[in-house]
């Protein structure tokens, strides 16, 4: 068994009387596409808010490669190689695509306190940069303003500025919402190709997604995890079927 | 390239006043130049990093103090030396003041740099050492003749822009952009916004700074009614009216108002309520300022 | 302090909290309910003061005065509402802080155009102008412990309104939610003019109130607004509670700086400010911050 990148353990959040997430105790295996999925209200965002920061948990703990980052603030963990795909457009919408990646590359400079030289004479961060532009396929698109994007094309840029920070682990919160056929394919390809070498935990609605690159799945029903396993046992789980209530069709 | 032969013409017709050697319009002009660099100053912070602060007036008047006083109790009169020693001050004085407020995000923040700007105003206003509300007269001048303190303050407004300009093409600049766009992306791509924000706050009150020492420095007095937050708002005011988040909008905003405040003040008792009526225009229907009408299709 | 000097001072500053929470209530419910940031408030506070001094010196009673007076702000608050607040409910706050202070230069060139800028005194009502006694030395004006009662009646009044009614329900609704609300079919333009109304007459009420007490004058209402600013900060923007315990605190700061250190007294309340956004930067009863 591969080491865990990250673990939880024991990880609750509590909007006043209401545990959002309670007591997820998960590891999540370095270099490996983990999947979470689970019916609406399942806690799913909750618990990927969570892993990156923006929430603070009410107890339990969040351990990345041993070390304890429960409180550990967003951009720190942003620092520590953790990056955050969000499900709406996160973007600087008055920006073009370039120069919201650029900010996003510009980000792995040890400092931005940087005031004299012009930020393109910074050539290691424009390399960065285009590299994930193109990963992408959005090197086209360079200047196009982010706000004037297709949704299709958002969702790209969304996944190319998290690239750009060169994360070890990558979350993704339902990257294929909303996307058409086509547009689903062409991000899933992308996804497969952004997980290798990296760890990714994975939230979505789209079973077929799911089960094409995840290596592992997790089912959280109600802020608690149900089953986890890989992926062939969860699609015959009769449990999981009946989690989903008149939900997805597994 | 309209911008620059603008800004190039502008710059050019400031200094040939320098040679007219009239004494309406150098103090005049030296005047509202020094209100184009508190405006260019706010820009940093209102317009490129997007955080609305009443608190620049402060730091206006906190120089302007320091100088008063560095000339009158300590007998400093150099620039070499108290010009450094007044921005250092102003900049103290925002790491502080910044530091504090910061701990208040939105409307927080506009309102908690409200309230340390009446705190200083009642300060100096309500301490008789310090010149009460009469204020204070500056002994002695840095810059005795008045020609020479229009060309310092000239000098002065060009390298600001100058500075300023440079600092927002350097990554430093990008962050700034990014914060105004949406600062919690930046957070959670890596960046600790707020230490980011409290550099522009300081940079901002130690450009505030210059243009208090020069005020003093030109008029030989210092009084609270700067400090206070009516001073704060009439250049934000200078800032939309220029249009903000382009650097130089700003400076012909507050070239205009000072215009303006002016012939105002011949035409009527009451130009207080035609200030009023541009600025509620202003925010209605030119939010981008005189700058969007140059660009057509400005940055909002 | 001596023990009486002290209960004088308490009782200012609560005196003092108390109108200050009337015009704080409604820049607190203003900003959390309709999201705009209004520097013209403590115009109203002036206004009010003007119109009650206005209406007394011409029908001789204070009273009529304030009568006249309070429907008088309420439809000054719902055509300033209408015609200028309405344009910033989406507007970002560099344009409601500019709008909102030009509405400030407007009201005071007014006042200047209307009434001059003299200070001008305004006479307690025969009924309540004797004094009570305290203890051996000290009185309490009968005006002064008539406003005190009237702002703890408006306050408990709020209380009901806020939590026991649908329109307060809808209030609250809006504070923690403006967009719910409009998407719940609420009529929400309606609710928004009404609770600006309310604040706005809260405020001249308040004016109204401290007309005998602080006399007349150009600019009354910039101090006020200031500190009240500071009273929505300490006790959270959107929350009634926290202005009512906010404006106490910073009425009884204010009157104890005065006496303590007189030199300071007007900073003194901004040090208090500081030191509990250093405690708590959301205020003292603002939503806590979630996570971050």
């Amino acid at each position: 068994m591969a080491e865990a990148l990250i673990e939880t353990e024991g990880l609750t959040r509590r909007f006043g009387a209401l545990a959002a997430v309670n007591g997820v105790s998960l590891a999540f295996e370095k270099g490996r596409v983990h999947a979470v999925i689970g019916p609406n209200g399942a806690g799913k965002s909750t618990f990927l808010n969570l892993l990156s920061g923006e929430l603070r948990a009410t107890s339990g703990r969040v351990l990345l490669g041993g070390e304890d980052v429960t409180r550990a603030s967003p951009d720190r963990l942003s620092r520590l190689g953790v990056g955050r795909a969000y499900q709406t457009a996160n973007l600087f919408p008055d920006l073009s695509c370039g120069d919201c990646v650029w900010l996003a590359a510009q980000s792995r400079l040890p400092s931005s306190m940087l005031f004299f030289r012009p930020a393109d004479r910074y050539p290691q961060v424009g390399v960065r940069a285009a590299r994930a532009l193109e990963a992408c396929g959005l090197s086209q698109r360079r200047s196009a303003i982010a706000g004037q994007l297709s949704y299709g094309e958002q969702r790209q840029l969304e996944i190319a500025m998290v690239l750009a920070t060169e994360p070890s682990l990558l979350l993704l919160d339902e990257p294929l919402a909303g996307l058409g056929h086509d547009e689903a394919l062409r991000i899933v390809a992308l996804m497969r190709e952004v997980a290798k070498g990296r760890t990714v935990i994975l939230v979505e609605h789209d079973m077929d997604a799911v089960f094409s690159i995840s290596d592992s799945v997790t089912v959280l029903v109600d802020g608690r995890v149900l089953v986890t396993g890989a992926p062939e046992e969860i699609r015959r789980s009769a449990a999981v079927r009946d989690a989903y209530l008149g939900g997805e069709v597994v | 390239m309209r911008r620059q032969v603008l800004l190039l013409a502008a710059a050019v017709a400031l200094a040939a006043v320098a040679f007219s050697g009239d004494r309406f319009w150098l103090q005049f002009l030296g005047k509202a130049m020094i209100g184009c660099i508190l405006a260019i100053g706010l820009d940093l912070l209102v317009g490129f990093t997007g955080m609305v602060s009443l608190a620049h007036s402060a730091f206006f008047g906190l120089a302007a103090y320091a100088l008063a006083l560095l000339t009158n109790r300590l007998g400093l009169v150099s620039p070499l030396v108290t010009l450094p020693l007044c921005i250092a001050f102003a900049a103290a004085a925002a790491l502080v003041i910044g530091w504090l407020s910061l701990r208040a995000t939105g409307v927080y923040f506009i309102m908690v740099t409200l309230a340390f700007t009446q705190m200083l105003f009642f300060l100096f206003n309500d301490s008789p050492a310090l010149g009460g509300s009469d204020g204070l007269y500056v002994q002695a001048r840095p810059v005795n003749s008045r020609l020479a303190a229009y060309v310092v303050i000239w000098v002065a407004l060009i390298a600001v822009y100058l500075l300023l300009s440079r600092v927002l093409r350097a990554p430093y600049g990008r962050v700034l952009e990014g914060i105004r766009g949406n600062e919690q992306r930046m957070r959670s791509l890596g960046y600790p916004t707020r230490r980011y924000k409290l550099v522009a706050f300081v940079i901002a009150g130690a450009t505030a700074g210059v243009a208090g020492y020069l005020d003093a420095t030109l008029y030989g007095f210092v009084n609270p009614a700067q400090l206070g937050w009516r001073q704060s708002g009439l250049i934000l005011v200078t800032v939309l009216l220029g249009g903000k988040g382009t650097l130089y909008g700003p400076a012909f905003g507050a070239l205009l108002l000072a215009f303006i405040e002016h012939y105002g003040e011949q035409v009527t008792e009451h130009w207080n309520a035609l200030i009023a009526a541009l600025v509620i225009a202003v925010v209605l229907f030119l939010p981008r300022g005189l700058a969007g009408l140059l660009h057509g299709n400005p940055r909002g | 302090m001596s023990l009486s000097l002290f209960l004088v001072q308490l009782v200012n500053g609560v005196e003092y909290g108390l109108l200050l929470f009337l015009v704080a209530s409604g820049l607190t419910l203003v900003f959390g309910v309709l999201g705009v940031l209004n520097f013209a408030h403590g115009s109203f506070y002036m206004l009010g003061a003007y119109l009650a001094w206005w209406l007394s010196a011409r029908t001789g009673s204070l009273l009529l005065g304030v009568l006249i007076g309070v429907p008088a702000m309420v439809l000054i608050g719902l055509v300033v509402e209408r015609l200028a607040i309405a344009r910033l409910y989406s507007r970002d706050h560099l344009s409601q802080v500019l709008l909102t202070y030009g509405l400030v230069l407007l009201f005071n060139e007014l006042q200047s155009v209307l009434w001059g800028n003299d200070v001008h005194g305004v006479n307690t009502p025969a009924a309540l102008s004797w004094t009570m006694r305290l203890g051996e030395t000290q009185t309490w004006p009968a005006w002064r412990a008539f406003t005190s009662f009237a702002c703890i009646c408006i306050a408990i009044a709020m209380r009901q309104v806020v939590l026991k009614t649908r329109f307060g329900m809808r209030v609250r609704a809006g504070a923690s939610n403006a967009e719910m609300v409009e998407a719940l079919g609420i009529d929400v333009r309606r609710l928004f003019s009404t609770l600006f109304a309310a604040g706005t007459a809260l405020a001249g009420l308040a004016g109204m109130l401290a007309a005998p007490l602080t006399t007349v004058y150009p600019g009354m209402g910039e101090n006020v607004l200031i500190l009240s600013f500071v009273v929505v900060v300490i006790g959270g923007i959107g929350s009634i509670k926290g202005a009512f315990f906010g404006a106490l605190l910073v009425g009884l700061a204010d009157t104890f700086g005065k006496v303590l250190l007189p030199g300071f007294a007007s900073a003194m309340v901004y040090a208090v400010m500081a030191a509990i956004l250093l405690w708590r930067p959301r205020g003292l009863l603002g939503a806590a911050a979630e996570g971050r």
